[in-house]
């Protein structure tokens, strides 16, 4: 049932890249790399509203998309599109898609948490089953995507620490993201920082006030990195992203010890809820944690901007006080702007496009600030984002090795007969694991600059973690995973075996050659922009390979396909 | 490695000469015209990722000091040290009991320790510390700025190298592959301007199994996916094409000279063990790759013990000396201790005060060296008073350091070969000292 029900959206997608898409924008047919977008789109428009300052204009209308342009959306907006998302897609325009996304009912991923058979007890392999259950099938796929963005900015980790024997408040502090991904920033960092999964992993968690007898004083680890990573940064910003500088031509800090250790009084006092001791709590991993007034510091506190929580202000106004200050302060919107957009569309976007994104941080069009759905929005309807034509040559990001994962096995349909995604060591086969960053600054830093961009003002992350053991890994992994699990050369007897059906691409060369295939990658894994160069090594592959099954040739055509700079090139 | 063994590689990988791509043939051209040297040495660099509390390695056995240590360390301290007899006059100084193994590497002379390190780019006094003079070092006690300060060997620029990488290029106009590896993936200390890490997974480089094999199969794969890479055309797309076109022929040389090693004594399960077993087996072919000079970069993470550290650092402190006891073992038994020199780095040393249940981001701290080229059984640097509200004191127990890191880091370059004039070039602040180096190496 459900492999016809593709086929049905296969063929007419097919369909629709033969004849332009049915769009008015037929001209962006395949080799030219191109994608003429329409005019410039309009900024953040919370719904039903007229976007500010085009008042006097007349109303705004949404084409519908190419195959190509909703291609490159939905690469850009989901865990990695498959050919019957693209194809219902470009039958809307890219407004109404991610609306469309934003109304989907959350997918939490603690609910899809499955034990072991025979166990009692979740185990840490259970939570990234879950994770990829949930990232794979779930349909809210642009919430998901934003949360998977989030969980590297907002980073907590189950890797070397006891946080591993507790994988449903990971699991929960996941959902807490998914949560907010298109609320209030405000919001988000008020659950991240009472998360008592991030209590345990930043140590804020039974912080106490100071002991002057016994040389205690607060501890400053949340203090720290909740200014350097989850909102300001550690220098000034113009709006635009770029540092601000002194008389000197210096950058100027955005804060020093004195705020530190304000903060630091800030965060004492909570510990998990309803917890009946202080000292070796109850521990509950999912709720938010509760405060101990008699714990908490009520000295006076020195935030940003000269800003002072008097002495005796209470823990909880405080914290809100302390969060308000962090959250109005001007650096947020370009700091956490720039990182949203490395994360969804490219590695190094114009001080002009982070602009626009920090404005609208700053100001949803509503008076609002920190509407991340509207920040989201921004984002991905940014003419800089949908107008390959104007986009400049540098464009783009390299795809993170577990979306790369995450597409193939969404377009192939994978399965295990055990129903679970059992993958191990993630590290060292993909460089990085959901929440299992080897420390809170992610697997990769905003600003890596790899050997082969020295000299020029580019960036490229991911390549980060791209070094010659994992991404020998990787190329590994996507053979075994591709080539070694086929579907139909299984017997019943795979258990957790990750399975690929690759029949329902066999039955396209079979009906309508190895180009209709080839043309078909191209639609779905590189929006069109295949260069006639790989299009000639997928099509031989048919060749060579012609002796083994055609699965087999199938496998080696996407394994080509996955492994080639074209693909992990998202533009 | 030799031509014979570099046709016998183009054989197995099932390329002719002819199909090699203009990268790879590059890489084994490196290995052919390899500078030679008279001698070998490595240089194996073990970060203790967090910022290791490394003030309580060397603890005051005695006197005001070790009352002073008890009043400001309170339920952190260390109370049953284990006494060092070093060779020069120092106040009574015990070790870490959890880091037993290396007290029997202290004694035989192939260990030392060095004191009251840390970021500085001059000397730098409290006062200089609270007048925020210029050249106190930026973002003090964060974590990847103050271990990339340590790494770079200077204050951050626009295009940022490590002083590991730029001292290969000192050496060697065109660094061979073997020469900078890393099992710990990238890092600032090896990213040069014209050579990065090779990055080997801990246990070793993975085969690729796309290309194994001499069938239609393997044969086809690899030709069409080194096509591919090296017909990648735009920036962000070369950048991954590049690297995995090095990353490929590389590990291909690397894996062929691999093959051959002897077995080697054994090594732990952990992970720090799993990655030194690993470079001593680099190092036992080194032979075959013919890199006169290697630097590695091993890694060991959970330093940074804001909570638990009662439990916690004398866990880290026990398997980091075990792995350096087996490391050891290893160099002795290849008849190479006198030519490998492993030294630590960590992103800061702790606060003296506590947190309650731990420490935080501090900047003076103390350092371990090791191999036979090490004038060992000695304390070299400085033992900071452990008090609070000293002379070096910045608050709370953060020290300010006496020794830089750069002068640290420039003894281990001069040893592996570094000219005075060019440690100032690798280490931009070193004239500002009067020392440049200290005196613990051969």
């Amino acid at each position: 049932m459900i492999q016809g029900k593709a086929m049905i959206l296969l063929a007419s997608m097919l369909m629709l890249g033969a004849c332009g898409g049915g769009s008015s924008n037929a001209g962006n047919a395949q080799g030219s790399g191109g994608d003429q977008s329409p005019s410039q789109p309009p900024t953040s428009i919370p719904d039903g509203q007229t976007p500010p300052g085009n008042e006097q204009e007349k109303p705004l209308t949404y084409p519908q998309m190419s195959v190509a342009q909703a291609s490159r959306l939905l690469h850009q907006g989901t865990m990695g599109p498959t050919g019957a998302e693209i194809s219902a897609a470009s039958k809307l325009s890219a407004h109404a898609w991610i609306h469309d996304q934003f109304s989907q009912p959350i997918t939490y991923h603690l609910p899809l948490l499955k034990l072991s058979p025979g166990k009692d007890q979740a185990s840490y392999s259970n939570r990234i089953d879950t994770w990829w259950r949930a990232s794979l099938s779930s349909p809210d796929q642009l919430r998901q995507r934003v949360a998977f963005a989030l969980s590297q900015i907002f980073v907590v980790s189950d890797t070397g620490n006891n946080l591993r024997s507790r994988p449903e408040g990971m699991l929960n502090y996941y959902d807490l993201l998914l949560k907010h991904s298109f609320g209030n920033y405000r919001d988000l960092l008020q659950a991240v920082t009472l998360s008592p999964v991030m209590g345990t992993y930043l140590s804020h968690l039974g912080n106490e006030k100071a002991n002057v007898e016994l040389n205690i004083r607060p501890d400053e680890n949340y203090a720290r990195e909740v200014m350097q990573l989850f909102t300001i940064g550690l220098e000034e910003l113009n709006l635009d992203g770029t540092p601000k500088r002194d008389s000197n031509g210096n950058t100027i800090a955005t804060y020093d010890q004195t705020q530190i250790e304000g903060f630091a009084r800030i965060f004492t006092g909570w510990t998990f809820a309803e917890s009946t001791k202080w000292k070796y709590p109850n521990k509950d991993y999912l709720n938010p944690m509760q405060v101990w007034p008699e714990y908490h510091s009520e000295l006076e506190k020195t935030l940003l901007n000269g800003t002072v929580v008097a002495a005796n202000e209470g823990p909880e106004n405080a914290l809100k006080l302390a969060l308000d200050n962090l959250f109005q302060n001007d650096n947020v919107g370009p700091f956490i702007g720039k990182q949203l957009i490395q994360r969804l569309t490219t590695s190094n976007p114009s001080a002009d496009y982070i602009a626009r994104v920090s404005q609208v941080f700053n100001d949803n069009g509503s008076g609002v600030r920190g509407d991340l759905k509207a920040v989201v929005y921004a984002i991905l309807m940014d003419q800089e984002a949908r107008d390959l034509s104007q986009a400049p040559e540098h464009f783009g990001k390299l795809k993170e090795p577990l979306l790369q994962t995450a597409q193939l096995w969404r377009e192939l349909n994978a399965y295990s007969q055990s129903g679970y995604f059992y993958t191990w060591d993630l590290a060292s086969t993909h460089g990085q694991v959901p929440l299992g960053s080897p420390s809170v600054f992610n697997f990769y830093r905003p600003d890596y600059q790899p050997l082969s961009l020295a000299g020029t003002e580019l960036v490229a992350p991911e390549a980060q973690i791209a070094n010659s053991a994992t991404s020998i890994g990787l190329l590994n992994y996507h053979y075994s995973s591709l080539v070694w699990r086929i579907a139909s050369t299984k017997d019943q007897t795979a258990g957790n075996q990750i399975l690929v059906d690759l029949s329902p691409h066999a039955q396209i060369v079979e009906q309508e050659g190895k180009a209709a295939l080839v043309e078909y990658y191209n639609q779905v894994f590189l929006s069109k922009q295949m260069s006639d160069e790989l299009r000639q090594e997928l099509l031989s592959v048919f060749d060579w390979a012609a002796k083994y099954d055609l699965e087999y040739q199938i496998a080696y055509c996407l394994f080509l396909l996955v492994v080639s700079p074209e693909y992990v090139h998202q533009r | 490695m030799d031509r014979r063994t570099f046709l016998s590689l183009c054989i197995k990988g099932g390329v002719s000469a002819a199909m090699l791509t203009s990268t790879q043939l590059s890489a084994m051209q490196s290995l052919l015209n390899q500078q030679h040297y008279n001698d070998y040495k490595a240089l194996v660099c073990i970060f203790l990722l967090g910022g290791n509390d490394s003030m309580n390695m060397l603890l005051p056995m005695s006197g005001q000091d070790k009352a002073d240590y008890l009043a400001s360390r309170q339920n952190l301290a260390i109370v049953d040290p284990v006494r060092l007899s070093p060779i020069s006059t120092l106040p009574e100084t015990g070790l870490n009991p959890a880091l037993a193994p290396l007290h029997e590497l202290f004694n035989a002379g192939d260990l030392a320790f060095v004191g009251g390190v840390g970021t500085l780019s001059a000397p730098t006094s409290l006062d200089d510390y609270i007048n925020k003079r210029s050249h106190i070092p930026s973002h003090l006690f964060s974590h990847n700025d103050q271990q990339a300060r340590w790494m770079h060997g200077k204050e951050k620029q626009s295009i940022n190298t490590g002083w590991g990488a730029r001292m290969l290029e000192l050496l060697e106009d065109q660094p061979h592959f073997a020469s900078n590896i890393s099992l710990a993936g990238t890092n600032p200390w090896q990213i040069g301007s014209k050579t990065s890490a090779f990055a080997m997974s801990r246990t070793g480089q993975a085969n690729i199994s796309a290309f194994s094999g001499t069938n239609t199969r393997a044969v086809q794969l690899e030709q069409s996916v080194m096509r591919q890479l090296a017909a990648s055309q735009k920036r962000m797309a070369k950048v991954y094409g590049d690297g995995l076109t090095q990353g490929i022929a590389n590990s291909q040389a690397m894996n062929a000279s691999l093959e051959n090693v002897a077995p080697l004594p054994d090594f732990g399960e952990g992970r720090l063990s799993q990655q030194l077993q690993t470079v001593a087996r680099v190092i036992a072919s080194q032979s075959q790759q013919g890199a006169g000079r290697q630097i590695f970069y091993v890694t060991m993470g959970g330093f940074d013990t804001h909570d638990e550290q009662v439990t916690k650092h004398p866990e880290l402190l026990a398997e980091l000396a075990t792995s350096f006891s087996e490391f050891n073992q290893a160099m002795v038994s290849l008849g190479v201790s006198d030519q490998v020199t492993s030294f630590t780095m960590s992103d800061f040393g702790r606060t003296l005060s506590s947190n309650g249940d731990g420490t935080d981001h501090g900047w003076a701290g103390n350092q371990i060296v090791m191999g036979g080229a090490v004038k060992g059984q000695d304390i070299y640097g400085a033992l900071l008073p452990q008090r609070l509200d000293s002379e070096f004191d910045v608050k709370g127990g953060r020290l300010i350091p006496q020794v830089s890191t750069d002068q640290y880091s420039a003894t281990l370059a001069k040893w592996f070969g570094l000219s005075a004039g060019e440690l100032n070039e690798l280490f931009p602040s070193l004239s500002r000292f009067d020392q440049q180096t200290l005196n613990f190496m051969t």
